[in-house]
């Protein structure tokens, strides 16, 4: 485990430990032995001075007296020292007077005595010492001593030397190796750790102390600076962990556009990733002051059965966190045990212990709050919580966009259906208008024939019974084509038609339908080659309805109409009329009229009663079953349609079956008749209608003069006038060129006011309905006049 | 050439010859009384006198010669120019007994072999070294006698007659001498 970088400071310290030791031990050892040696080499030459000394002395006598045997004998004496190698004694001239041991050989002593003292040679120390008695000088005394003895000293001191460091340096060894282990021990165990550190990332080791103080110090503030870095490491990594999962959710909410699936993903993520053990989103309602939950966290669902929480379900909003939260504070408790207030109690209750409220705000308004919940205390990080703040706001901004989107979204269908509504009106407007002019020549054209056939049945009792009757069939088509005409209108004014209801004998209504359509269902599929046949079934008895007529039996010819369409190869049509008693008591008659044709597919059974919508291309309008859905609609009845493609279509309208109690609104009143002669004016530019007007009025007895055009009915009038001749009454057309009726009257008023002035219009139902009686005109009546309602009209403005 | 080398060698060792001849010659001649001075004058190192044995301090030493003088000049030339402490060597030479004064070492010649015993009794409480070569003197009491042996001079002391003087004799002297218990004259 020792790496390559700690081997050299072991081994430098070896070295040190080593070479301190070593020199040390050799200086010592050098010194020791050099005192020693030079010691040694002193004494050697003191004990031979001392012992060449004595026996110079005690050869004085020898030599003084030439007694050469004594002399032998005392040089004897250096027997006693093994390392004298060889003595001589030399007389005063110099001579060999004795030498040691006896049989020197001349070469091993000098010929002649040297000068007094001592030296060493390579391998002895040789001395020369006078002999004296007193201050007489006898002779010199030559002593020769090996070195063995000096030697014999160095060679133990070698072996002295070779055991000291035999011995230290094993030793040294081992002290050295406790030392550095001591030593050692700690810098190796921080070198270790902050390997650990650096190669593995790894801030969760921590070096180990070891006792020594300086060590521990270091050791501690490494430690220190360790968890230091591990906390920010970590802190650093829940961050990057928390920005992560932050992008994350705020991509997932990104793709979303709807509240309830952006709370979703962003619960799923958060208890997926952050985690938590519950979390949910309550939304804010600021009116009620109230919290409703909105979505619950999929993973926290048996919390939330604990808590009884469930969606739309109110949370009430008292002076808890959740109050503190609305105010737009993000709320942390840490421990939900210590709030006494109803919510974080029911949180703990269900073992959720702490908890974070983060508030939803867009534009300083708190719309919902982020619930997060742990089960343990105090298990909320400060970052967590800023995490959750931030995310809140995120998430508010989402969900602010996902409103604005959806607002948008609204926003755009109802520009296209305002659109499409409008383009629907410009078109009916458009048909309307041309309707409307339509309408006015016929008005203006069926005006005589109206007038007319009144006027004979009404002044001729001879005529024969067919001849009523046929003028009695002429006048109740003129009226049915006076009220088509009318409403024709209908189809661009705004507002609901007005509809004189009135007792209707369905039965008769379906004859005279069938009658009437007789020519396309028999006549026209019969030129082609095609049989339809038709079959009619009319219950006995059925009870009158409320409605009018006129929209009845148009309704029943359309349905017709499409029935014949809807079998180009010829079929069975019914035509049933039938009553039938509802569990609930309602009496209600049904008229049903099926064919066996191609039958509609779904999607035309659904919008066929769209207007415009026609499957029947340049021959249809598209206007059929959106009239008698119109009409369905104003009488308060139903329709049914039943339909599957290749076997026909069946469609029934139901009525409410006429109860006395139901209000009759139509009445009909005696007509009160002028019965004095009048002077009328006409003014009018259709010479048909001026004629039968005339004819049909002076019938009545009254005096007519009739003028072509407004100009010239306003000069008749002042012409009488200046004769004296004043008119009783002007009655005038409205739709006249140059000079219309609204000015006609205007300059009759100004010449007479008092004369009243009738208004005949084309247009004169619509001008009723809108209330709109130009000025000046007195009575307003509509075209084709009717003699009665004329006469009621002269009755009321002249009494 | 084996002739002139024959010559050359003969040469030598004629040459040789006669150097040693004279050596031998030399040394015959002048080895016993002069070696006899010599020793007369070492004797002066190796006994120890006491200062009563002096007049004064500076008294002189005194080596008397009693009778015949055998050493004739070289005892005088061996004490030339020697001195003992304060004390300058003197050589004086006696006829008789009575002239003896102050000395402190007395050679007594063999011409004295028939006063020996009174030149003895004479010096009898003196401290004077005697010394002689007259055979058996030192049983007769002279403290220091000098025989020959195998051609070489050796010393006889009688140690009791010194001590008896009141001189010490040097342990190294009386080593390589022969020392003679017998008392003379007392």
């Amino acid at each position: 485990m020792r790496s390559s970088t700690t081997t050299p400071i072991r081994r430098t310290l070896l070295r040190m430990i080593f070479l301190s030791a070593g020199a040390v031990l050799a200086v010592t050892t050098t010194a020791f032995c050099a005192y020693e040696f030079l010691t040694f080499r002193q004494s050697s030459v003191q004990q031979l001075q001392i012992l060449s000394r004595a026996i110079a002395s005690n050869s004085t006598a020898a030599l003084a007296f030439d007694n050469a045997e004594d002399a032998s004998t005392v040089l004897a004496a250096f027997k006693a020292d093994p390392h004298i190698a060889a003595a001589a004694l030399y007389d005063s001239q110099g001579k060999v007077f004795a030498m040691y041991p006896r049989g020197l050989s001349a070469a091993q002593f000098p010929m002649r005595p040297g000068a007094p003292g001592y030296a060493f040679g390579r391998t002895e120390l040789i001395g020369f010492e006078p002999v004296e008695e007193g201050s007489k000088r006898l002779g010199t005394l030559f002593v020769d001593s090996d070195l063995g003895a000096m030697y014999a000293r160095i060679k133990l001191y070698g072996l002295i030397v070779f055991l000291v460091i035999g011995i230290s340096v094993p030793l040294a060894y081992l002290i050295s190796r406790r030392l550095q282990h001591q030593l050692l021990q700690p810098i190796l165990a921080l070198a270790e750790t902050t390997r650990a550190v650096s190669e593995r990332h790894d801030y969760s080791v921590r070096a180990v102390r070891t006792g020594a103080y300086e060590f521990d110090l270091f050791t501690d503030t490494f430690n220190q600076m360790l968890t230091q870095i591990q906390l920010s490491e970590a802190k650093l990594h829940a961050q990057l962990g928390r920005l992560s999962l932050l992008q994350h959710i705020t991509r997932a909410t990104g793709e979303r556009q709807d509240l309830p699936s952006i709370f979703q993903v962003v619960l799923d993520s958060l208890e997926a990733n952050l985690p938590m053990d519950f979390g949910c989103f309550l939304l804010h309602d600021a009116a009620a002051r109230s919290l409703t939950v909105s979505v619950l966290g999929a993973a926290g669902k048996g919390f939330a059965d604990k808590l009884a929480l469930a969606v739309r379900l109110d949370v009430p909003l008292d002076a808890n966190g959740l109050s503190r939260c609305v105010a737009g504070e993000l709320v942390y408790e840490p421990d939900v045990l210590k709030v006494p207030f109803p919510f974080p109690q029911r949180l703990a209750a269900a073992g959720l212990k702490s908890m974070v409220i983060a508030p939803l705000i867009v534009e300083n308004q708190v719309f919902g709050v982020l619930v997060c919940a742990r089960r343990k205390q105090e298990a909320f990080s400060s970052g967590e919580c800023e995490f959750l703040k931030q995310l809140s706001e995120h998430v508010a901004l989402a969900s602010h966009q996902a409103r604005l989107y959806g607002a948008l979204q609204q926003a755009y269908d109802d520009l296209r259906q305002s659109q499409h509504t409008v383009m629907q009106q410009e078109r009916l407007r458009a048909l309307g208008q041309m309707a409307s002019g339509i309408a006015h020549d016929i008005n203006n054209a069926i005006s005589p024939v109206s007038l007319y056939t009144e006027s004979l049945l009404e002044r001729e009792p001879n005529l024969s019974e067919r001849a009523r009757g046929y003028l009695t069939t002429i006048q109740r088509a003129i009226e049915d084509v006076a009220r088509t005409v009318a409403r024709m209108r209908e189809f661009y004014r705004e507002r609901e038609a007005q509809l004189t209801l009135e007792r209707v004998d369905l039965g008769r209504a379906v004859r005279q339908v069938v009658e009437l359509t007789r020519p396309r269902w028999s006549d026209l599929p019969q030129q082609r080659g095609v049989m339809v046949d038709l079959k009619t079934d009319l219950n006995d008895g059925l009870p009158d309805i409320m409605g009018a007529e006129h929209e009845i039996r148009d309704a029943l010819t359309n349905l017709i109409f499409n029935a014949v369409d809807a079998m180009p190869s010829g079929g069975m049509l019914t035509v049933r009329a039938h009553r039938s008693v509802q569990v609930d008591g309602a009496d209600r008659v049904f008229v049903d009229v099926s064919d066996t044709g191609i039958g509609m597919d779904e999607d035309t059974r659904r919008r066929c009663l769209e207007p415009f919508f026609t499957t029947k291309g340049e021959r249809g309008t598209g206007l059929g079953l959106a009239m008698v859905y119109g009409m369905i609609q104003r009488h308060s009845a139903e329709l049914e349609i039943e339909s599957s493609v290749g076997k026909g279509t069946r469609v029934r309208l139901s009525f409410p079956a006429y109860t006395s109690s139901a209000v009759m609104n139509s009445h009909v009143t005696r007509v009160p008749v002028v019965n004095r002669r009048l002077r009328i004016l006409l003014v009018d530019d259709d010479p048909l209608l001026i004629k039968s007007l005339q004819d049909t009025l002076q019938e009545d007895g009254h005096r007519i003069t009739a003028t072509h055009g407004g100009q010239a009915g306003i000069d008749a009038f002042g012409a009488a006038q200046k004769r004296g001749e004043c008119f009783d009454i002007v009655v005038t057309d409205l739709g006249m060129p140059h000079v219309d009726g609204r000015k006609v009257a205007s300059a009759i008023k100004t010449m007479s006011s008092a004369t009243p002035v009738i208004l005949l219009t084309g247009w004169g139902q619509r001008l009723i309905a809108a209330n709109d009686i130009p000025p000046h005109v007195d009575k307003l009546l509509s075209k084709p006049p009717r003699l009665q309602e004329l006469r009621a009209a002269l009755a009321e403005l002249l009494p | 050439m084996a002739v002139l080398r024959k010559v050359l060698a003969g040469w030598l060792c004629g040459t040789l010859a006669l150097i040693s001849f004279c050596g031998v010659c030399g040394a015959g001649a002048a080895t016993e009384y002069e070696v006899k001075a010599v020793f007369v004058f070492n004797f002066s190192r190796f006994v120890e006198w006491s200062p009563q044995a002096f007049s004064a301090p500076n008294a002189p030493f005194v080596i008397g010669v009693l009778g015949n003088d055998p050493f004739g000049a070289h005892l005088d030339e061996a004490m030339r120019g020697e001195q003992l402490d304060q004390h300058p060597l003197v050589v004086r030479r006696f006829r008789t007994v009575e002239e003896i004064g102050d000395c402190q070492i007395l050679f007594i010649d063999r011409s004295e072999n028939e006063r020996l015993g009174q030149i003895i009794a004479a010096l009898d409480h003196r401290s004077t070294l005697t010394v002689s070569e007259l055979d058996r003197s030192s049983e007769r009491g002279v403290m220091i006698q000098f025989t020959t042996e195998n051609n070489r001079i050796r010393l006889r002391i009688n140690v009791e007659a010194a001590r008896a003087a009141g001189l010490t004799i040097s342990s190294k002297l009386l080593r390589s001498a022969e020392i003679v218990s017998i008392r003379g004259g007392g």
